[in-house]
């Protein structure tokens, strides 16, 4: 299908019309050069003759000049040349012109005005006439015009078979190459269009032995849209987390209600559990919008250089007696000199807290939880690390998504959000939180960017 | 107590006026920014409720305006769920304390009694007392009944901030900001058994209980 939309297409019209048009200047101006070079040699041509039959009759007298020119009027070939001898008193002596109508005898002279014995080439349109006094003789001698005729015929006709030439080649290849672009353009937009119908799985297909431009936007288009699957995929996983995690305690809140309106008399212990229902439901939903407002960033405006250790001992001092009353150990291991990050104090607090807060409810009595803030290389590292049951290496990434229970803990308690705030606050300070085997037991690092010193 | 509310959800202002008169307070309520910005400058309140949005001039434009005005009155600021600068944004305006919504009334009136009866700074505070109880705040010591008792540094913090507030209910939260510093809810119970360590150096070889729990609320400290 032509259209011309097609940048393929346009392109080689447009260079064709260049062409035709460069064909033209080129063609008027061998025109003129060659005629004025032509005319040039052939003038010389005749003005040589001229001298030769001067010549001729100078040594030997009038009969010998006509029958030279008569001579040269017999050999002339298909009549391009055309020669008269005329006495004094106008009487044709010799020469092949039969007669020219007209009183212009000199310069360009039409065929049709000139009759001549024998025919007229077709190709000769006209003669270039000189005349010359030779004695008291006069010579008219005429060129015919073919030559020029020849030439240009020549090069018009070189200059067209080319122009058709590059225009069918042009238009060709022009047609070739942008069926080719449209089919891959085509390929995109059609990708495009499915992803904008909601198919998100949709990816443009790449050749992989081509690099070309279009292979590269492709590349980033995939590249793009996997990165949108993802995130709506996350999307919807979140919303289907908030629906189901929201439910139960919404529906059991809803139950309680219920069986309190249909009574009499609100007894105050339905009415507390009603209560402490409700907070549990803001408490998830406080946190799912603490974790959104820590992802969006605007926080860092805040920052100021806050010291790991000083925080991480607050931290541990409030933990302290709870971890005690539940039987397990909780010592921090201070550093040697103060180690600052640049920071928010109350989300880092917050941090330590959740990543304590983890390693208590996920072990069982009798564990040991190390908290510590060291250096390592010249980057500040903060440690939560315990020697209870840990967590296998294939779900240590799942763990930061929100409300994710491991099996195990599923009875523990807990919003399940706990790491996944761990892990926005960590982001927030450009660190990385890395969960790793304790051997036995799990360590959970987060590891700040070098702090200039 | 005379308290001012700001407040423009109608069902929410319902709330807390009715909650305050049963408690025996008086109160005056204003539904948009403008007409509490008339108030706080009309009458003497000793405590004023805000909400960060509102119709015509928005919370925290109000309390700048109320303090470039020279009022001093304490300030409370209540914020939509979750606005996670809020807090800074609001005691940098000039507000004393901040709760965000949705909010528990018993959360509300512990900490409007407290900032109604702040005490002025005391550069000269040196000594809490409460019955038997004494707290040397130079000397770091603790006595009850002549007995002197040895307490951790944060529990130190802690039987301070609750003398403070003696008489008054203190909540978990304004526990966990106050002691701890803690502007976040954890789930373990770290208050809980800090006050029961405390109790148990306190209060159990006495008669006489000075810790009380307060049910669905909080603390208090009273003879």
């Amino acid at each position: 299908m032509l259209r011309l939309g097609r940048t393929s297409l346009r392109l080689s019209l447009q260079f064709a019309f260049l062409y035709s048009v460069l064909s033209a200047v080129i063609f008027v101006g061998a025109y003129w050069f060659s005629n004025y070079e032509v005319r040039n040699w052939l003038h010389d041509q005749m003005v040589s003759d001229t001298e030769i039959l001067i010549e001729i009759f100078q040594e030997n007298g009038i009969e010998d000049l006509a029958k030279s020119v008569d001579v040269m009027a017999a050999v002339n070939f298909e009549n391009a040349r055309i020669l008269q001898l005329m006495g004094p008193d106008g009487t044709v002596l010799a020469g092949n012109i039969e007669r020219i109508v007209g009183s212009e005898r000199t310069g360009y002279i039409s065929a049709d005005k000139v009759t001549i014995d024998g025919d007229h080439d077709d190709e000769i349109s006209g003669y270039w006439v000189t005349q010359n006094q030779i004695g008291q003789y006069v010579l008219l001698q005429g060129t015919g015009n073919h030559v020029i005729a020849e030439v240009l015929e020549a090069l018009g006709i070189s200059l067209i078979s080319g122009f058709i030439l590059i225009m069918g080649l042009g238009s060709f290849v022009g047609v070739w190459v942008g069926r080719l672009t449209e089919q891959r353009i085509e390929a995109i937009s059609g990708t495009m269009k499915k992803v904008a119908e909601g198919q998100l799985a949709a990816r443009i297909p790449i050749d992989e032995a081509s690099n070309d431009d279009l292979s590269r936007v492709s590349g980033s288009i995939n590249s793009t849209l996997e990165q949108l699957e993802n995130l709506v995929e996350s999307q919807v996983q979140i919303s289907n987390d908030i629906a189901h995690d929201l439910r139960t305690p919404l529906q059991r809140l809803r139950q309680r209600l219920e069986k309190m309106s249909s009574r009499d008399v609100v007894v105050p212990d339905d009415a507390r559990a009603a209560l402490e229902q409700t907070e549990d439901v803001i408490n998830t939903f406080n946190a799912l919008l603490r974790i959104a407002q820590i992802e969006a960033g605007d926080r860092r405006e805040r920052f100021q250089p806050a010291d790991l250790g000083a925080l991480l001992a607050n931290v541990h001092e409030a933990f302290e007696p709870s971890a005690d009353d539940g039987g397990r150990t909780l010592f921090i291991t201070p550093p040697e000199k103060p180690i600052s990050v640049l920071g928010d104090p109350d989300l880092l607090m917050q941090l330590m807290s959740n990543m304590v807060e983890n390693a208590l409810r996920h072990t069982p009595e009798g564990t040991t939880i190390e908290m510590q803030v060291s250096h390592v290389e010249d980057h500040p590292v903060l440690t939560v690390s315990d020697n209870g049951p840990g967590i296998v290496a294939e779900d240590r990434e799942k763990v930061f998504r929100r409300f994710y229970r491991g099996e195990k803990s599923r009875t523990s308690g807990g919003n399940g959000l706990g790491l996944s705030l761990c892990k926005a606050i960590a982001e927030l300070h450009n660190a990385e939180l890395v969960l790793s085997d304790n051997a036995p037991g799990l360590r959970v690092e987060a590891h700040f960017p070098p702090t200039a010193k | 107590m005379r308290v001012l509310i700001v407040e423009d959800d109608q069902e929410t202002a319902d709330y807390i006026c009715s909650s305050l008169r049963e408690l025996g307070h008086v109160f005056e309520h204003a539904a948009d920014g403008k007409a509490g910005f008339l108030s706080a400058l009309d009458s003497d309140f000793d405590v004023m409720v805000i909400d960060r949005m509102l119709p015509g001039l928005d919370g925290l434009s109000l309390v700048k305006s109320i303090r470039s005005a020279d009022v001093a009155t304490p300030i409370i600021f209540l914020s939509a769920m979750g606005g996670i600068n809020d807090r800074v944004d609001g005691l940098e305006a000039g507000a004393d304390d901040y709760l965000v919504k949705p909010f528990a009334f018993s959360e509300l009136s512990a900490r409007l009694t407290a900032l109604a009866r702040r005490p002025p700074m005391q550069a000269e505070e040196t000594k809490l007392q409460l019955a038997d109880l004494e707290v040397d705040l130079i000397k770091h010591t603790v006595v009850r009944a002549g007995e002197p008792i040895a307490v951790q540094p944060r529990e130190f913090r802690l039987l301070v901030y609750l003398m403070r507030n003696a008489e008054r209910v203190v909540t978990r939260t304004m526990l966990l900001e106050g002691v701890w510093d803690f502007h976040f809810d954890p789930k373990t119970n770290v208050v809980e058994t800090h006050i029961s360590r405390l109790r148990n150096k306190i209060d159990k070889s006495f008669d006489r209980q000075l810790i009380h729990t307060v049910r669905g609320s909080g603390y208090s400290m009273h003879a």
